[in-house]
C-alpha cells in the first residue's frame, strides 16, 4: 500500500468518485458514521454528500471532525484507505469544508493550470 | 387571426372579457391641463368598434413609441371600465400587448359598425350607478381566464366587491386613479407612514403628515393637512390595508417622491379612510429593485429600491449633527446576485433596532443614493426597510446566498472611508506589481491599497528613536547630554524620553516588492515587541534585538497602504506608508481568489 504515495493522488468530492474508480485519490469530508466494527465510517463533503470509507485495519482510536483520507476509489465508489489524518481546528478556526469544496472544483474546472495529471494508464 | 366579437359590447357595459382581441382603428392624442397627454383609441373587435378607450397613463409610451398604431392588433390584458358624468362610458387601458404590429395587418378587420350602448332602444341605465350592471370593476384578464366567468367575485378580485363602504363608488386600483374622476374607492396597504411634521411661516402655521400606500395596480402618496392630520393620523397602521375615497389628485411632484405615480393625493374634508380587515392578497410593498451593479449608473440623489444579503454589520454609532442634535447611525454591507456590494446608511431608530446578525435578506424601498465614497445608499425618513420580506425576491436571493452567494466576496462600490480598518468588503486589493503599473500615488492625492505581502528585509538601523515623553506628542526629542531631553514642540525639557519606532520594511508578493514604511503600532505587529521593550533590548542585548529582527522576516500579513508621489531635492519617488497590519484571514484570502479565479474565467 506504500505505492499509494507515489503516484499523484486528486483532490476529489463525493459527486467526483465514479470517475475515480480504481485510482489514488485524496478526499476531505466531516466524519458522519463510524461503524461500531470500526471498519468502515462515512465523511460528509463540502457539497453535504456522504461518502463512505473502509479500512483494513479497525480503527484504534475515537473519530471525529474534518478528516483526510487517502486510498483506492472501488468498483462500489468506496474508499478503500490507505492512511487517514484527522484535521484540527487551528487556531480556534474550524476547517471550511465548503470553501475547500469550492477550491477543489476550480481545480478540476481548469486542469490547464492545475496539472496534478493522474496517469491513465495507471 | 380572429377578433374577440362582442368584447366591446360586454366591455363597455363593464362586464368581463378576458383576453380580449381587438384592433386598434384609430388613436388620437389629448393635451391635457396636467401637460401629460391622453391618448384616446378607437377599438374594432370585429363586430363593433368604440372610441372611448383610454391609454392610462402609465402607457403613454406605447403610443410615443409607436407601438400601438392604427391598425395593429393587440391583447387587452387589463382594464377598468368607468362612467363619465354624462353617462358615457370609457374604458381604460392598465394593460395591453400588441400581438400583431400594424404592418402585418392589412386595414380594418371585418365589418364593424359602431357600438351604441343599449342597442335597440334607449338605453335601459338612466340613474347611476347602474345596479343590473357593475358599471366599474377591474378585469384582471390572466385570473378571470384561469378561474372561469363565474368566479369573477373571488378573492383576487377584491375590487368587484359589492360591499364597498364609504359610498356608492367602487373599488378601483390606484393606477386608473385621475385628476378627473372623483368618484371611487381604493383599497390599498399602508406602505410608509411619516411623522407629524409642523410648519410656521407668514402665512400662518400648520402640520402636515403623509403615506404611501399599494395595491396589485400600483402606488401612490397621500398627504394630509391640519384637520385631516387629527382626523386620520392616529387610524393609519402601516402594514393595515384601508379603503380611501374621495381624495383630490394631482400631478406628483416627483422632488419630494419617490412613488411609481405620475399623481399624488391630498386628503380633503370629504375624504374618507376605513379600515379593511381582508386584506391578505394585497402585495406588502410595490418595489422596483435596481440590481446593485447598477447603482453606478444611476443618479446621485436618485430615489430607489434595492434587495441584498446583509452580508456585514457595523456598530451603531451616535453624532451629533449640525442643529446639536444627537442621531444614531448604523451602516451595513448589502449584497445581491450581481455580486456586488454597497454600504447602506440607517439612521435613528431604524438604525438602532436593525438587526443584522444572520445575515438576513434586507429590501429598502426609497432608498437615496449617494456619491459619497464611490457609490453609497441612504435610508431616510421616508424609506422603507424590511428585514426578510415575504416576497419572491427575497426567497430567490436567500436560495442563491445559501447556495453560492456566500462565497462570493462581493465587490463594493462603496470606497474604504479615512483608515477604517483593513479588512471588509470594500478594500482596495492590489498586488504590489499593480501599484506600479497603476502609479497609484501619482495622483493629486494619496490612494490607498491592501495587499497580502510577506516580509523580506526588515532594516534595523534606526528603527528606534527617542521621542517626547509627553501622552500626545511624538516628537524625536534631543539629548541635552546633560541627563535632559528636550522637546521643540512642546518647548520643555524631560528627564526622560520613549522610544518609537519607525521601521523601514522590504516587503514581497509574487509578483513584486515594494519599501514601505511601518510606524509604532504596525511596526510593533510585524516585530511582535513593543516598542519600549525593544529599546531595552537594544541598550542591553544586541544579539536579542537582532534576533527578533530574524524572527520577523518571511510572515505574511495583510498590509493597508497609502502611497504618494514625494519629492525631495528634485527627486520624485513614491512614499509607501503602512496604515494597519493584520494577520491573513485564509479563509477571507481563499473566498477572494476563488473569487477572481471564476471572474478570470468567465
Amino acid at each position: 500500500m506504500s505505492g499509494i504515495y507515489e503516484t499523484p493522488r486528486p483532490r476529489i468530492n463525493t459527486s467526483m468518485l465514479s470517475q475515480y474508480v480504481s485510482r489514488p485519490v485524496c478526499f476531505v469530508g466531516r466524519v458522519e458514521k463510524v461503524h461500531p466494527t470500526g471498519k468502515t465510517f462515512t465523511l460528509s463533503d463540502g457539497e453535504g454528500k456522504v461518502a463512505s470509507v473502509e479500512l483494513n485495519d479497525p480503527l484504534e482510536e475515537e473519530l471525529s471532525g474534518v478528516v483526510e483520507v487517502v486510498g483506492m476509489v472501488t468498483n462500489k465508489g468506496a474508499l478503500m484507505a490507505s492512511a487517514y489524518t484527522m484535521l484540527h481546528e487551528e487556531k480556534g478556526v474550524a476547517f471550511d469544508l465548503e470553501l475547500y469544496n469550492e477550491a477543489l472544483k476550480v481545480i478540476h474546472d481548469f486542469p490547464q493550470y492545475y496539472p496534478f495529471k493522474v496517469d491513465t494508464s495507471g | 387571426m380572429k377578433l374577440s366579437e362582442g368584447a366591446i359590447e360586454t366591455l363597455t357595459m363593464g362586464g368581463l372579457y378576458p383576453e380580449a382581441v381587438l384592433q386598434v382603428l384609430n388613436i388620437r392624442k389629448m393635451d391635457t391641463a396636467t401637460g401629460l397627454p391622453r391618448y384616446r383609441i378607437m377599438m374594432n373587435d370585429g363586430r363593433h368598434t368604440m372610441s372611448y378607450f383610454m391609454l392610462s397613463t402609465q402607457l403613454n409610451s406605447l403610443a410615443e413609441e409607436n407601438r400601438l398604431e392604427p391598425n395593429c392588433v393587440c391583447l387587452l390584458k387589463k382594464s377598468v371600465t368607468n362612467v363619465l358624468k354624462d353617462g358615457r362610458r370609457v374604458v381604460i387601458i392598465l394593460e395591453i400587448e400588441v400581438l400583431k404590429p400594424a404592418s402585418e395587418v392589412p386595414g380594418k378587420l371585418g365589418e364593424p359598425t359602431p357600438f351604441v350602448e343599449g342597442q335597440g332602444g334607449k338605453a335601459p341605465q338612466a340613474a347611476e350607478p347602474t345596479p343590473p350592471v357593475r358599471p366599474l370593476q377591474l378585469q384582471n384578464g390572466n385570473e378571470a381566464a384561469h378561474r372561469g366567468p363565474n368566479r369573477e367575485y373571488g378573492k383576487k378580485a377584491p375590487s368587484a366587491m359589492p360591499s364597498t363602504p364609504g359610498g356608492s363608488s367602487k373599488v378601483v386600483p390606484i393606477a386608473s386613479l385621475n385628476p378627473y374622476q372623483s368618484k371611487w374607492t381604493i383599497r390599498a396597504r399602508v406602505t410608509n407612514k411619516s411623522n407629524i411634521r409642523t410648519w410656521s411661516n407668514s402665512r400662518g402655521d400648520g402640520k402636515l403628515f403623509s403615506m404611501e400606500i399599494v395595491d396589485e395596480s400600483g402606488e401612490i402618496r397621500i398627504t394630509g393637512f391640519n384637520q385631516e392630520v387629527d382626523k386620520f393620523y392616529g387610524l393609519i397602521e402601516v402594514g393595515k390595508v384601508f379603503y380611501i375615497s374621495k381624495g383630490t389628485l394631482k400631478i406628483a411632484n416627483k422632488q419630494y417622491s419617490s412613488m411609481k405615480n405620475d399623481y399624488e393625493m391630498t386628503l380633503n374634508g370629504e375624504s374618507s379612510v376605513i379600515p379593511c380587515d381582508d386584506a391578505c392578497d394585497l402585495p406588502v410593498a410595490h418595489c422596483d429593485f435596481v440590481a446593485i451593479s447598477e447603482l453606478e449608473t444611476r443618479e446621485k440623489d436618485s430615489v430607489l429600491d434595492v434587495i441584498g444579503v446583509c452580508k456585514s454589520v457595523d456598530e451603531l454609532t451616535r453624532l451629533t449633527t449640525k442643529a446639536s442634535r444627537e442621531v444614531s447611525k448604523r451602516t451595513f454591507n448589502l449584497m445581491d446576485m450581481s455580486g456586488r456590494t454597497v454600504s447602506v446608511t440607517l439612521w435613528g431608530e431604524e438604525a438602532e433596532n436593525f438587526d443584522g446578525s444572520g445575515q438576513p435578506i434586507v429590501a429598502i424601498k426609497g432608498a437615496k443614493l449617494s456619491d459619497f465614497g464611490g457609490r453609497s445608499l441612504s435610508a431616510s425618513f421616508s424609506s422603507t426597510v424590511m428585514i426578510n420580506p415575504d416576497i419572491p425576491e427575497a426567497f430567490k436571493l436567500r436560495g442563491w446566498y445559501d447556495k453560492e452567494g456566500h462565497a462570493v466576496e462581493g465587490q463594493s462600490l462603496t470606497e474604504l472611508r479615512g483608515g477604517g480598518g483593513g479588512g471588509g468588503a470594500n478594500t482596495n486589493w492590489k498586488t504590489l506589481s499593480d501599484v506600479k503599473t497603476e502609479h497609484l500615488g501619482h495622483g493629486d492625492k494619496a490612494d490607498y491599497f491592501s495587499s497580502i505581502a510577506t516580509i523580506v528585509y526588515l532594516r534595523k538601523e534606526n528603527c528606534l528613536y527617542q521621542a517626547c515623553p509627553s501622552a500626545d506628542c511624538n516628537k524625536k526629542v534631543v539629548d541635552q547630554q546633560n541627563g535632559m531631553y528636550r522637546c521643540e514642540k512642546c518647548d520643555k525639557e524631560f528627564p526622560n524620553y520613549k522610544y518609537r519606532l519607525i521601521l523601514s520594511a522590504n516587503i514581497a508578493d509574487y509578483g513584486d516588492n515594494q519599501w514601505v514604511t511601518c510606524f509604532q503600532e504596525s511596526a510593533e505587529a510585524i516585530l511582535g515587541q513593543n516598542a519600549a521593550y525593544l529599546g531595552q533590548l537594544k541598550d542591553s542585548n544586541e544579539a536579542a534585538f537582532d534576533e527578533v529582527f530574524q524572527q520577523a522576516n518571511f510572515h505574511t500579513f495583510v498590509f493597508r497602504s497609502r502611497v504618494k508621489l514625494e519629492t525631495y531635492n528634485d527627486e520624485s519617488r513614491i512614499k509607501a506608508t503602512v496604515m494597519d497590519v493584520k494577520p491573513v484571514d485564509h479563509k477571507e484570502y481563499s473566498k477572494r481568489l476563488i473569487m477572481n479565479i471564476r471572474k478570470m474565467a468567465v
